[in-house]
This record gives C-alpha cells, structure tokens and sequence, in this order.
C-alpha cells in the first residue's frame, strides 16, 4: 500500500513487512493525513509474518506533526511488548543537527523496538531532485 | 500623487529593511500551501546554509499557522484569519516576524508561556518539547501546543509584545535566525 507524497506529506510505502516514510510532513490538518496512515500501519503490522521493518527519512516537520511521529512510535513499541519484531531506521542527512535531535528525542523513549540513528550521504544529482 | 507617495514608500521600505517575502492580510492553509514553494527558493541562494533555510522556514510555517489557527480578525465573508508576516535579511542571517490580533483573555497566559521560553536555554527547551509531546496539547490548542517551543528551539532570540488595539490586542512577534 502507497500514500504518494504530496507538497506537505510525506511517502509512505507499505509492504508486508516493511514501512518507508520519507519526505516532508506539516499537513494542513494532521490528524486527517495520518488517520488514514496509521489504520494501514495497524493492518501491515497485524498481518507481518516476520521481523518489520521501519524506515523514516523525514527533512522536515512541523511541531504538529511531531505528535503524529509520538503517537507512530508508541504503537510500535506496543506492538513490540506484544511480541512483534520491530526494527526502526532514523534517517537523517549529516548535517542535519535538527532531525538528528529529533531522532535522538524519540529514541529516549523507545526500549522494545530496535531504533537505530543512520546517516544519510547524498549524491549531488539525488538532492537537485527534491 | 499621495496615493503615488504611498506606493513608493511601500517599495522603498520593504527594500531598505531588506524583506525578502511580506504577505498582510487573510491566510489560509490552502495560501500557505502556494506561498511554501517560492519562499523555500527566496530561502535557497548559494550563500544561504541549507540548516538555516531550514530554521527559518520551519518558524515562518509555525508563525503562520498561528496566525490561521489564533487570529482573532476574520474576513466577513469567508471567516479566514487576517495577519501579517514576513522575513527580512538581519544582520547576520534572517528575521522572521508576524502580527496578528490575538483573545484579549488569552494574553496573560500567552505571555507568560513566552517569558519562560525566553529564558531558557536549548538544553530546557529540547526538555520542554519532549514533555510537552507525552503530556499532549493544553485544553485551548488547536495544534500540538507545541508551535512556540518549536520556535524558540529554532531562534537564535526572539522579541514579543502585545500592542493594545481597539477591539482586542495585536500580538507581535519576532524571531532572529542564523
């Protein structure tokens, strides 16, 4: 399942045991983008047949996105206290201190799931194209 | 030739203070959506660090949707929230600063909430967000409450008053960038 990326969302590819995020997220109305989201994480994580895979590369996101981004990850660390095997990929740009500290700050709360900070190096033809 | 007078003396004060985007008047989410593209570009010239296009921009769209969520001065027709904001070129990077009418009731709090972020540093405020994101929005927030921290964790200092005008109060804000 595919959310496309619009201007102001984000990515965001589903496979059976799979989750990509990337993009931008400071929708006009957050909780209209990320109710449809979130019930198709539920299902693909319900159905996953082995470990799940998560991958988020945002650049940017407004403050009221960010609850979204809390309320994501408490699931799947319920999900994983359930017996889920869940691993999640942060993926931010070197330079990027912002989105670092922001991975950083989720990963306090984060103790089930397998969350990694990575960083991404981009070739130059990769970042003309955002 | 008065109404010339004006039009000019917009021009030439937009220039000298070196604003690079000045939007007044009503904001929607559906405007913010078109007027992102072109300021991200005023944002993105070679001499420009791409993390502090980033802050800015990441104050400019908390400002405005403040603005859109908390503007007490609507259209008549449309009931669209009226402000103002705009960025400048400072003196070592950029100002972010808007203008809108605010709930005369909500000044006190709004004031108070600001005092404090003022004073802390980025260590409290990184703290501040966090518990502000487990504990979830106050009673009153249409966003996450969270808009104003996000923006002082941006800043490099931020200024604000309130400005008494008639029918309720004109919050300003500014917010310096580099």
């Amino acid at each position: 399942m595919k959310f496309e990326k619009t201007q102001r969302t984000p990515l965001v590819e589903l496979g059976s045991n799979s989750c990509l995020i990337k993009g931008e997220c400071y929708p006009e109305n957050i909780a209209e983008w990320s109710g449809p989201v979130l019930e198709a994480l539920k299902k693909t994580l319900g159905d996953a047949n082995a470990a799940f895979n998560v991958d988020i590369e945002l650049y940017y996101f407004n403050s009221s996105s960010a609850k979204f981004l809390f309320d994501f990850f408490e699931f799947l660390e319920e999900s994983s206290e359930e017996g889920k095997k869940i691993k999640i990929n942060w993926r931010y740009r070197a330079e990027d201190d912002t989105m670092l500290e922001a991975g950083e700050d989720f990963q306090e709360d984060i103790t089930a799931c397998e969350f990694n900070l990575v960083i991404v190096e981009y070739a130059n033809e990769d970042q003309a194209q955002e | 030739m008065e109404k010339n007078k004006d039009t000019l003396g917009l021009h030439t004060f937009m220039q000298d203070r070196k604003t690079l985007f000045c939007y007044s008047g009503p904001l929607t989410e559906d405007l913010l959506t078109t007027i992102s593209n072109p300021v991200r570009h005023q944002l993105s010239d070679d001499e420009t660090k791409e993390t502090v296009a980033k802050r800015v921009f990441g104050v400019f769209i908390e400002q405005a949707q403040n603005i859109i969520r908390y503007s007490t001065q609507k259209t008549k027709s449309t009931g669209d929230s009226i402000g103002t904001i705009a960025i400048s070129v400072a003196d070592d990077g950029f100002m972010i600063e808007a203008v809108n009418k605010i709930d005369e009731s909500k000044k006190d709090v709004l004031e108070a909430t600001l005092v404090e972020l003022s004073v802390a540093d980025q260590k409290a405020l990184r703290q501040m967000y966090k518990q502000r994101l487990r504990d979830g929005p106050p009673e009153d927030s249409e966003g996450a409450g969270l808009g104003f921290i996000e923006m002082a964790r941006r800043v490099k200092h931020f200024e604000f008053n309130f400005v008494e005008s008639g029918d309720g109060a004109l919050f300003v804000y500014r917010g310096w960038v580099s």
